[in-house]
């Protein structure tokens, strides 16, 4: 059930994203991108196997001797926190650059910023 | 209880891995606080170089070429075994990478010392430099596919800058749509990384390699692992430029610095190429899937239990899209880098063409001499590329054009200069003694070997188109009547001394070939030899762990 709803979950952030980063406004094509890194960043997660962990699915456990307890897999989620701080950072440097196209060119009008050659 | 978990110790060779890393991370860092002092930062940047240079000869020497040297060296971070901390490896494959990388960044290092381009950006040009040379290099040194993606991300950020750096209406339109590409390219790669982590449990290459080779004992179903490589294969296409994903490449060569877009086109171009050599030759060539496909090109039979069928289909169709793209595109430009950003397009082909007949074919010494002439061929790109966008970056600051309309007569105004890009025009083209001749000269035989009629016919429409483009190119803006332009330049010796080194690298390869092929020859082998490079990792197995823990659940 968890499974079906991941999955359905993941894919109504891929397809919300890619309506968006087909819009004619720039700041919609930054948040297009935003949502589907957050999509890509669930569906990492999601990789890691969503039924209660043991030390045979999450092999580092098995260092630390005697009464593991019950946890998913950690190396997804490392993976996932990583891929957040870089999305992150990377959607701050989008939204600054849309600004700034929007100083330069006076609109956010993707087909009116390709007349201006 | 007993803990496998145990410190090995670490030697020089070891130590020589991450060595070229953290002298550019420290300059990096270095540089951002010297933001008030141009002239430390530019001998702190200098410094770093040479440093980095020393550091990537020393890589080569005693890990690749001495006599007695290793082959391969690898450093775990912290002390964690493979598979769980990240590994860096340096072998035959990452060290010519580095070496090619090192020649054209210390030459694009001191040109930029020279003239730094744009205003209120300037003091962080240098930092910005060395976080693009570190994302390179960690790139070619990872042997972990996340940590892959990181090294991509942090050399894409620097480069996202440099794209906006000079700060034009074309700049920040052409720096939006790079960011947009980039990012969607970033999303695609981590749901390879997020399906292989699925399907094979490991991330480190060398474990991955391990596990696809003996699907059965690990209890993995590797079919999926053809889809999500053909996933991993677009985002380094985007990287390398390869038709159809060559479009940002024109805008976004345009609007970086000219010393930085030698850079792109020599240096993260290359990452593109490394990691489609190094995932699809080291780690999935042993995957045991069965890839059926019918590909008339290459007459050798395709066969075999592999996804590299796949793979080589998608990078001969590629390569000959962007062999023609790059060709055409570039004889009808009407500026020097508009020429050189499609001929890059072009010659990245010449590249992909190789590598895909590489691994179409079952014959295993066709296999190492297909990745030999690839590696040859980017070596000399990397070279004439590098200079010819140099000198752009020359012409650019001495007449503040680089229109064809606006020049001519170069030739006579500035000698130095019109030998170097004459020399480095030559190379493109492929007149031999030069590096480029045998680049292409390789190439053919290849496609000649694997008795590749319609790869021929395309490889040389490809060089025709070539003689077209640099033809065009000279006869615009270096005869002719020379322009107001051109008559009242000065041209910068110092930048036209760092084009007549690399002119001079260029003849030298060419004419001391062998060493140069030997070394090619190592980083093939390397590159085709994934059981050395997974003992020199050695990830240790995952069962053995779960041994000393007792087994009591």
């Amino acid at each position: 059930m968890t499974a079906i709803a991941l999955a359905a979950a993941v894919g109504a952030l891929f397809a919300l994203g890619t309506f968006l980063l087909l819009r004619r406004d720039l700041i919609r094509v930054v948040w297009g991108l935003a949502i589907i890194s957050q999509a890509a960043n669930v569906y990492l997660l999601a990789m890691g196997g969503i039924a209660p962990a043991t030390a045979d699915s999450v092999p580092v456990l098995a260092g630390h001797g005697e009464g593991v307890p019950e946890t998913a897999d950690p190396l997804v989620q490392a993976l996932v926190l990583t891929a957040i701080v870089i999305g992150f950072g990377m959607t701050a440097f989008a939204l600054v650059l849309s600004y700034r196209v929007y100083e330069e060119h006076d609109t956010l009008d993707v087909t009116e910023l390709g007349d201006r050659e | 209880m007993t803990t496998t978990l145990t410190a090995t110790p670490v030697g020089t060779e070891s130590q020589l891995v991450i060595a070229p890393m953290l002298i550019v991370l420290v300059a990096a860092a270095a540089t951002l606080f010297l933001g008030r002092h141009p002239r430390a930062r530019a001998a702190v940047s200098l410094a770093a170089g040479v440093a980095y240079g020393l550091a990537v000869a020393a890589i080569d020497w005693y890990i690749v070429l001495a006599p007695s040297a290793p082959g391969i060296a690898t450093y775990q971070v912290g002390d964690w075994p493979a598979p769980f901390g990240i590994t860096l490896v340096a072998d035959g494959l990452s060290a010519f990478m580095l070496t090619m990388v090192a020649v054209l960044g210390i030459g694009s290092l001191v040109f930029s010392t020279r003239r730094l381009p744009g205003g209120e950006g300037r003091s962080y040009y240098f930092p910005l430099f060395h976080f693009l040379a570190l994302g390179v290099t960690g790139a070619f040194l990872t042997g972990d596919l996340f940590n892959l993606f990181v090294w991509f991300e942090v050399m894409l950020m620097a480069s996202y800058v440099f794209v906006a750096y000079s700060g034009g209406p074309q700049h920040t339109r052409a720096a939006f749509w790079y960011v947009a590409l980039n990012l969607l390219a970033s999303a695609v790669f981590l749901l390879g990384v997020g399906g292989i982590y699925a399907t094979t449990g490991t991330l480190n290459m060398a474990d991955l390699a391990q596990r696809l080779a003996d699907p059965a004992a690990y209890g993995l179903e590797p079919v999926p692992v053809v889809g999500l490589l053909g996933m991993l294969l677009s985002v380094f296409a985007i990287k390398a430029g390869l038709v159809p994903f060559q479009f940002w490449i024109p805008t976004a060569y345009r609007a970086a610095p000219p010393q930085i877009t030698a850079l792109l086109a020599g240096a993260t171009k290359k990452v593109g190429i490394y990691a489609i050599i190094r995932l699809s030759f080291t780690v999935f060539a042993g995957a045991e899937v069965a890839v059926d496909l019918p590909l008339p090109v290459v007459d050798a039979a395709i066969a075999g239990d592999s996804p590299l069928p796949f793979v080589g289909a998608a990078l001969l169709v590629m390569g000959a899209g962007s062999i023609l793209v790059g060709g055409i595109g570039a004889v009808g430009r009407d500026s020097m880098e508009g020429v050189f950003a499609y001929s890059s397009i072009g010659q990245v082909g010449f590249i992909a063409v190789p590598v895909g007949i590489a691994a179409t074919t079952v014959d295993p010494a066709l296999r190492e001499f297909a990745i030999i002439a690839a590696l040859v061929f980017a070596l000399n790109h990397t070279l004439a590329k590098g200079l010819l966008f140099l000198a752009v970056g020359t012409v650019r600051s001495a007449t503040g054009t680089s229109r064809f309309t606006d020049l001519g007569g170069l030739a006579g105004r500035s000698p130095p200069l019109a030998i170097a890009v004459f020399i480095a025009s030559l190379a493109l083209v492929g007149i031999p003694p030069l590096s480029g001749f045998f680049g292409k000269f390789l190439v053919f035989d290849v496609a000649a070997r694997a008795r590749a009629g319609p790869v021929i016919v395309l490889l040389l429409v490809g060089s025709l188109l070539t003689i077209a483009y640099a033809t065009r190119m000279w006869n615009r803006s270096f005869w002719g009547a020379r322009t107001d332009a051109v008559d009242a330049a000065t041209i910068d010796p110092v930048q036209v001394g760092v084009l007549a080194v690399l002119a001079a690298t260029i003849v030298v390869v060419g004419i001391g070939f062998d060493p140069v092929y030997e070394f090619a020859e190592t980083a093939a082998e390397a590159a085709l030899d994934t059981d050395a490079y997974v003992d020199a990792v050695d990830p240790q197995e995952v069962s053995d762990l779960d041994g000393s823990s007792g087994g009591d659940h």
